[in-house]
């Protein structure tokens, strides 16, 4: 089965990125639909669908909205998070690039829903570009009477403003970004209170992913009930995969999380197998934080099912001998990649973006860098492994924020899989600087077939 | 406060006070790091002291709230920099699909490391964490653009075309 399209669907029609093409092609029918309904009603609708955030953590999103405090006289907020930072994901970016409208429309039936007229997209400021197209599609929405005051004659006001980042992974997570909105370091905020009671300036906030809103847009056209036909069992609707890494086809696709992860792999509709004949290694098919696996367990489950592109499946195992959907970010490594190094460019990756607030990140996560440096370059010992696994538990739910948590799991599952890459590194000094391990015991399951 | 000297352009305190009406009144802070982009491109891609002082006089805050902004966002720069600014992202994703040869190619070209500078003042080499480019890797951010699916014969493109504009 190929690709099903909600968010996509009109990606390629040419000059999408404006008003009048996508306004043609069914742009902004959902806001005509939404205002013929309560913001009660539409509420329901997103709860039907079983949408879960698209960001990674895959939270409820009807769940999150209904959390959201109405204190009377004071104003509350939609703040769209496009800080997409998490390695491996570059999904946010495909969508808002191509059909800012998407994004903006889902925006407008999300603040009307939460009763928002204010409404920000915050962006990381590496997307420049991107921030341009999106206050173009902005100005275009407010010149057609989609955006501004008594929109449509409802009585219902609604702005929305494009707010960059600096260059920061950690504002990403809701409560950094929240800061980092106000003009501070992104240091992310002790929870309680949740942004639903007290987010940006104190105020009541609903924090989502670029992705989550885009997807209220075919909800509220299709019903919450349709919706939540497409997909399988929790995993409802579709999700953006952005694939990467050594494939012959890395890109955005758009699934209905029923496919395998065989299937995704090697198919070429998908991304198309791996290039140059080599053999699969591992992938880590969530963005960086979540677990990689080896070959053969990423394609089937500990007890021998294949494994699929849904919430549940790639979590079905635990993290033993499962790993999880997370942001969508799916990171392919071919046989000749090194576990060890690979390991060390993202654990780089999160002493970098560690904020400092919390000891067991600030340090641990400079601590696994300087290990995995060593073992790479062949000066580790066989107790540093040990070390290793010991520091990221410590770190594991020891910090205000989940940083701490994604900065250990690549780690932890790194060495649960592979631990004997790690200790060849150890064993082999000299020859560790001049080949990878390869392969190894960790050959896919598959079935060698002949190159054409 | 001590008034500070710098002046910034008039399309500058015009975009400022443009910028202001985003927010409640009152919260004009959160102006900042979108303010600090602005006055960046227009001080040669680095904040100086008097620069940031000025901004916490505009904003009305007070100059340690802007400092500390300035030093935690990894696109803000404290010290000079060359007029180009090569950001090559060496994350995960994209060390998989080569971008250490990349980075390696531009010190022996440039002969310079990592953070520093051509003594002409046109390069500076700034290894970047994941830039959300994985699937278009190796790559590197320019300015407000990227430059994807990099090659040694397009980087070494890009800088002969850099090095002409200059």
């Amino acid at each position: 089965m190929g690709e099903t399209r909600l968010l996509l669907k009109h990606a390629n029609v040419p000059g999408i990125r404006h008003y009048d093409a996508y306004r043609e092609h069914d742009g902004y029918k959902s806001v005509e639909k939404a205002f013929t309904m309560t913001p009660e009603q539409i509420l329901e609708e997103v709860k039907t669908s079983g949408l879960r955030g698209r960001g990674g953590a895959g939270f409820p999103t009807g769940m999150k909205w209904s959390f959201l405090a109405k204190p009377e006289g004071v104003p509350r907020h939609l703040v769209v998070n496009a800080d997409e930072s998490e390695p491996g994901t570059f999904k946010d970016r495909y969508l808002m690039e191509f059909i800012p409208h998407l994004l903006i429309e889902g925006m407008i039936v999300s603040s009307y829903c939460l009763g928002s007229n204010a409404s920000y997209i915050y962006i990381r400021g590496e997307y420049a570009w991107i921030a341009e197209i999106l206050e173009e599609a902005i100005a275009e929405a407010k010149a057609n009477g989609w955006l501004g005051k008594d929109i449509k004659g409802t009585g219902f006001d609604c702005e929305i403003y494009v707010q960059r980042g600096a260059g920061a992974y950690i504002c990403g997570e809701e409560t950094a970004l929240l800061e980092s909105l106000e003009g501070k370091r992104g240091n992310p905020r002790i929870k309680p209170p949740f942004p639903a009671v007290k987010g940006v300036w104190g105020r009541p906030t609903v924090v989502n992913n670029v992705e989550s809103i885009a997807a209220v847009v075919p909800i509220i056209m299709m019903t919450g009930a349709e919706y939540a036909k497409i997909g399988v069992g929790r995993s409802t609707g579709t999700k953006l995969i952005s694939a990467c890494g050594n494939i012959n086809k890395p890109g955005v696709y758009e699934i209905d999380m029923t496919q395998t992860v065989e299937e995704f792999i090697y198919s070429d509709e998908f991304c198309g197998g791996i290039p140059n004949g080599k053999r699969l290694k591992a992938c880590i098919p969530g963005g960086s934080s979540v677990p990689i696996l080896p070959a053969n367990l990423l394609l089937t489950t500990a007890e021998g099912n294949p494994r699929y592109m849904n919430y549940e499946s790639l979590a079905d195992g635990g993290f033993a001998t499962g790993t999880m959907m997370g942001s969508g970010g799916f990171i392919v490594l071919d046989e000749d990649q090194d576990v060890v190094y690979h390991t060390y460019t993202l654990a780089r990756f999160y002493r970098h973006e560690s904020c400092g607030q919390c000891s067991p990140c600030r340090e641990g996560t400079g601590w696994m860098e300087k290990i995995l440096k060593r073992i790479d370059e062949g000066q580790g010992k066989m107790s540093d492994i040990d070390l290793l696994w010991d520091i990221q538990r410590k770190i594991e739910g020891n910090t205000i924020c989940p940083l701490g948590d994604a900065a250990a799991w690549p780690v932890a599952a790194a060495i649960r899989h592979f631990r004997d890459e790690f200790e060849w590194h150890v064993l082999n000094p000299d020859e560790c600087l001049t080949r990878n391990y390869g392969l190894a015991g960790y050959a896919d399951p598959l079935e060698i077939k002949e190159q054409a | 406060m001590k008034m500070t000297t710098v002046q910034f352009s008039e399309e500058t305190y015009k975009k400022i006070k443009e910028l202001v009406t985003h927010y409640p009144e009152g919260k004009q802070k959160s102006a900042l790091i979108p303010v600090l982009h602005i006055v960046q491109a227009e001080s040669d891609g680095w904040l100086d002291v008097p620069v940031m002082d000025h901004v916490a006089e505009t904003l009305g805050i007070l100059p340690v709230e802007v400092y500390e902004v300035a030093s935690f966002y990894s696109m803000f720069n404290l010290n000079p920099v060359g007029k180009y600014v090569l950001e090559v992202c060496q994350t995960g994703p994209c060390m998989l699909s080569g971008s250490d040869k990349i980075i390696n190619h531009i010190k022996e070209k440039l002969n310079i490391q990592a953070g520093e500078t051509t003594p002409d003042g046109l390069f500076t080499l700034k290894p970047a964490e994941c830039l959300g480019a994985c699937g278009y890797a190796p790559m590197m951010q320019l300015g407000k653009t990227y430059r994807e699916n990099l090659t040694i014969e397009k980087v070494d493109e890009l800088l002969e075309e850099l090095k002409k504009l200059a």
